[in-house]
């Protein structure tokens, strides 16, 4: 009976979908109204385009999540898949297809490790997964040593993630749909799919109903590694590199947009309509704060909070239904739900007001402000600043610099990047500074190759667009604010070292994680330099931090006691130096010195006591002040070509090489200076 | 022996690993060594105490990482705000409990999956914690903050005085205590548990605020160790906890595993990271070989205990 009368919006939304759509569009049109570019053809294709990788692994998880299971290693099947391929490619001197090929063979047999843990053995899929999560990621880093980047794709390649069809559609977005098709037809429209939920709802009853249970549940796993290879290919297109950290952190993102969608992580409940909408939930989101100049961190928050409140609706709603008899009439249960629904969206509006009103006060008095400004001298000018990492104490006292040149020069700075290093999350930023319309940007770059094309793209549009810290490819920026090159860094590290051990004395080195492009770029040139200048001196052994303080202190402590001969330990990630300084402080071990590249605020105890005795550095307040004041200079266009040299505000003048700025020799800190620095 | 088998598997491992070191590894077995691995390893013990309830009681918990960097900065504030020592560390365990109490309350009254609501409260809370600090470190922090200030020693025997304790405090409460017996009795069949008139809503949301309590304290004794207190502790904490519990043998399904299983898997996964490097493997391989340990362990697991897999799983309770 109850199904002849079913509302249409039953029908259509199954699981109660249309109030995540209602959700959505609550969002778009508050972003529409707030968010300078958002409403624009452009930004929204953009927006497609970075969910295709995580909208592929979410795709892939929502099938898995609605038998109940679970499957953690999708983002380490990612990095395995992109470093193979990028294998397959250069090393092994194959044609592009067949890499890809290989690429989702190794895809396939990710995901049949899986499966066959899971529906042959009957294992837990969380441990399972947590495993494989583990070891996938590993087999990339050991098979690269963390360190090999794959690059230099052909172009034809590289349409795949980069190029636009009809100059608007992205590439990859065809692709994508074609996967969501084929997975809509296997989970909505088959029997399998049929028997998913089946499975999900209870397995064992499945089993008895006659499904056969371990072969579908094989299907989705093995399924979900093929689909997770492919998403690391166009990873692999889109950015122009393969490396082994490729993906890091997807599946909870992936798993966050398929709980977000409705579907339930407890299984039989789902669709792949809610895991869309979800997903777009959340690429929304983060372009839409972005372009609002809202700090990234804040996205966090809110998809946290967001999680937590649709969900527990969704259970309130389940237990006050299930409080009621089983059969009720549906059109008072459906007044009830209105109700709830009505309620649910009011608080929903209102917390994201209480966020955003404010904020769009703010702009919309700044922007009166800036009307003001540009009748009086014109144009009040944006520059927007990105460091690698935000949360990295030496891009911190960068940003000081920053915030002191943009209030000196009357201009609007955006301070952003990604919260821990990803080249992805990089390019995404610059887009959304493309649309927003920055005057300059001005970007620390994680990684060369991948960033450049998003670069030139911004130099077309008229941005004025600067590197510092690391360099993009030449033609992609206008300036490079050069503090040190990597060789200098090296140099200067390993003839402080040779000047504090014996002639034929052994060091090891503490770097940051083992994929980090800097760090690798040091350690090669200070091996080439012992080689040239200094060839008894041996480096005994490098191990990661992963920026870890407390992992770099336990690091030291092993090297010391394995390692006994060795006599200096060089820390080259901030945080590692008084990690290593602090273990060899308590290992009473006289003679052992430290040094590194860090900063003077967290190494200062150390100098002082005499564990440290040197740690080299620029003047990262004055790199941050340059990034804001050259991004304006040029802007202004007050560089004309040709120029030897700039005069950087209460920096002075500043040599030029070329079209790079250089802010001078490294600092080298010790005992002497680091009370006088401040940063 | 059978009902140990589970944890067998595990200690056959470690029994190996131990074989290897002492014979190809020369200190690792030093005092300073094993001192060093205890302190490096003891929050993930305090943690995996709590975590194996969680996850006896069926349930599972991946803020912890996000808890424990609060508690460490909150520590960090208290002390230079010049609170003693002592209340740092009750303020550390109240505000984690705080933390798990909010977990908690979702997962047990609101019947939200926990694997959700963990996910949204490690997310939020890390990125609250970024937003905040910004990243800076708590430094400048008093003379008499690290070790307490006692001496090193001192700190490392007290430390592993409490550990232990707290062991056998789980180990025995599971035991004979009423509740520890609830536990199992949740995890197992959580309606036959209700209907035995158990208050199983209360205690899945005692659970989840005693490991909430537990990751305080266990930031607060790892801050201790430095004079500083960097604002991205933690980072992946949630995962070797759980790996460690999963390799102890405790079923993730719940009602199933022993305190005695997690002491194992945070012993075995804990020291193979420095074992490798006493070994001279490179340390590019450390991650694969830490998910080929997890995988073989609970194929191992699952191989051993699949005849009496129909059991009633009562009968794997030690007593």
């Amino acid at each position: 009976m109850p199904s002849q009368v079913k509302p249409a919006r039953r029908i259509r939304f199954s699981n109660g979908e249309w109030m995540l759509l209602f959700a959505l569009m609550t969002e778009i049109v508050l972003f529409c109204a707030a968010a300078p570019g958002f409403f624009a053809w452009t930004n929204m294709f953009e927006v497609l385009r970075f969910s295709v990788e995580l909208g592929l692994l979410s795709v892939a998880l929502t099938p898995i999540l609605i038998t109940g299971g679970i499957d953690l290693s999708v983002g380490s099947a990612v990095g395995v898949s992109a470093v193979i391929f990028g294998m397959a490619w250069r090393d092994g001197h194959m044609p592009i297809p067949l890499a890809v090929v290989v690429a989702l063979l190794v895809g396939c047999g990710c995901g049949a490790l899986n499966a066959l843990l899971i529906a042959g053995l009957r294992l837990p899929p969380l441990i399972v997964t947590l495993g494989t999560y583990s070891l996938y990621r590993g087999i990339a880093e050991g098979i690269t040593h963390g360190a090999v980047s794959y690059t230099g794709y052909p172009k034809s390649f590289l349409v795949l993630g980069q190029g636009y069809l009809w100059r608007t559609v992205p590439v990859q977005l065809p692709i994508f749909l074609l996967v969501v098709a084929a997975y809509v037809l296997l989970l909505h429209r088959s029997v399998i799919g049929r028997a998913l939920y089946a499975i999900g709802f209870n397995s064992e009853g499945a089993g008895y109903a006659g499904i056969p249970v371990r072969k579908r549940l094989a299907l989705i796993y093995l399924l979900s590694g093929v689909v997770a290879s492919l998403a690391a290919i166009i990873y692999v297109a889109h950015l122009g590199l393969a490396k082994s950290d490729l993906g890091r952190g997807y599946e909870l993102e992936a798993i966050t947009a398929v709980v977000l969608g409705g579907t339930s992580v407890f299984g039989g409940r789902g669709t792949l309509f809610g895991t869309l909408l979800g997903l777009f939930f959340l690429s929304v989101l983060q372009n839409g704060m972005h372009l609002l100049a809202l700090p990234s961190e804040l996205t966090g928050v809110l998809i946290g909070l967001l999680l937590l409140g649709i969900v527990s609706y969704d259970r309130l709603r389940a237990m006050r239904i299930n409080a009621k008899p089983r059969i009720y009439p549906l059109s008072g249960a459906r007044a009830t739900r209105s109700k709830q629904v009505v309620t649910v969206l009011g608080v929903l509006l209102l917390t994201a007001f209480a966020i955003l009103l404010p904020r769009f006060l703010r702009t919309a008095k700044t922007s009166a402000t800036k009307s003001d400004v540009r009748v009086a001298t014109g144009h009040r000018p944006v520059i927007a600043v990105m460091p690698k990492a935000k949360g990295d104490p030496y891009f911190i006292s960068a940003r000081a610099g920053a915030e002191e040149a943009a209030r000196e020069l009357g201009v609007d700075l955006i301070w952003d990047g990604p919260t821990s290093l990803d080249a992805s999350q990089q390019n995404e930023l610059v887009e959304t500074w493309i649309t927003r319309g920055v005057d300059a940007i001005v970007v620390a770059v994680e990684n060369k190759g991948s960033i450049s094309t998003v670069l030139r793209k911004a130099r077309q549009h008229g941005i004025a667009v600067l590197t510092w810290d690391a360099d993009a490819e030449p033609d992609a920026r206008d300036f490079f604010l050069n503090q040190a090159t990597p060789e200098g860094i090296a140099n200067a590290l390993t003839d402080e070292a040779a000047r504090l051990l014996p002639s034929d004395g052994q060091f090891a080195i503490i770097t940051g994680p083992l994929s980090a492009e800097n760090q690798n770029e040091w350690i090669a040139y200070v091996r080439k330099r012992l080689a040239a200048k200094y060839p008894d001196l041996t480096l005994t052994t490098v191990q990661p931090s992963d920026d870890d303080r407390d992992k770099a202190f336990s690091q030291t402590q092993t090297i010391l006691k394995v390692y006994p001969q060795v006599k200096l330990i060089m820390a080259i990630s901030a945080p590692a130096v008084p990690g290593a300084a602090e273990a060899v402080q308590q290992s009473g071990r006289k003679g052992v010195d430290v040094i590194g590249l860090s900063l003077p605020a967290i190494c200062k105890p150390y100098v002082h006591s005499g564990v440290v005795q040197t740690i080299f550095l620029w003047n990262t307040r004055n790199l941050g002040y340059l990034t804001v004041y050259a991004g304006w200079l040029y802007e202004q266009k007050r560089i004309p070509p040709g120029a030897t040299s700039i005069n950087a505000g209460r920096l002075g003048t500043l040599q030029m090489r070329g079209t790079e700025v250089i802010l001078g020799t490294p600092l080298l800190i010790n005992k002497a200076n680091i009370d006088s620095l401040d940063f | 022996m059978k009902e140990h088998s589970r944890e067998a598997s595990v200690a056959v491992a470690i029994v190996l690993l131990m074989l290897v070191l002492a014979t190809l590894a020369h200190g690792y077995f030093s005092r300073e060594n094993l001192a060093d691995l205890f302190l490096a390893n003891m929050p993930v013990m305090i943690i995996a105490l709590g975590m194996t309830l969680i996850i006896l009681t069926g349930q599972i918990d991946i803020s912890v990482g996000s808890v424990f960097a609060i508690c460490s900065v909150v520590t960090g504030l208290c002390a230079r705000g010049g609170l003693p020592a002592v209340f740092g560390l009750l303020v550390a365990c109240v505000a984690g409990a705080a933390c798990g109490a909010v977990n908690g309350g979702f997962v047990a009254y609101l019947r939200v999956p926990s694997i959700v609501v963990t996910l949204a409260t490690m997310v939020a809370l890390r990125d609250t914690l970024r937003w905040k600090t910004q990243g800076s470190w708590v430094g400048n922090l008093p003379s008499n903050f690290q070790w307490f200030g006692v001496t090193q020693q001192v700190y490392t025997a007290g430390t592993l005085v409490m550990v232990v304790l707290l062991i056998l405090l789980f180990v025995l409460g599971l035991r004979f205590l009423r509740v520890g017996r609830t536990v199992f009795a949740t995890g197992s069949n959580e309606t036959a548990a209700q209907i035995a008139g158990i208050n199983t809503k209360r205690l899945v949301f005692t659970v989840f605020t005693l490991t909430g309590a537990l990751t305080g304290l266990a930031a607060m004794l790892n801050s201790v160790r430095f004079n500083q207190i960097p604002s991205n502790s933690g980072l992946g904490l949630e995962m070797k906890v759980i790996a460690a519990v999963a390799v102890g043998g405790t079923a993730i399904t719940g009602g199933t595993g022993t305190i005695l299983g997690t002491v194992l898997g945070v012993g075995l996964l804990g020291s193979i990271g420095t074992a490798l490097t006493f070994l001279n493997v490179s340390a590019y391989w450390e991650k694969a070989i830490q998910g080929g340990i997890i995988l073989s362990a609970i194929i191992l697991n699952a191989l051993s205990t699949h005849h009496k897999k129909h059991a009633n799983s009562i009968n794997a309770l030690p007593g």
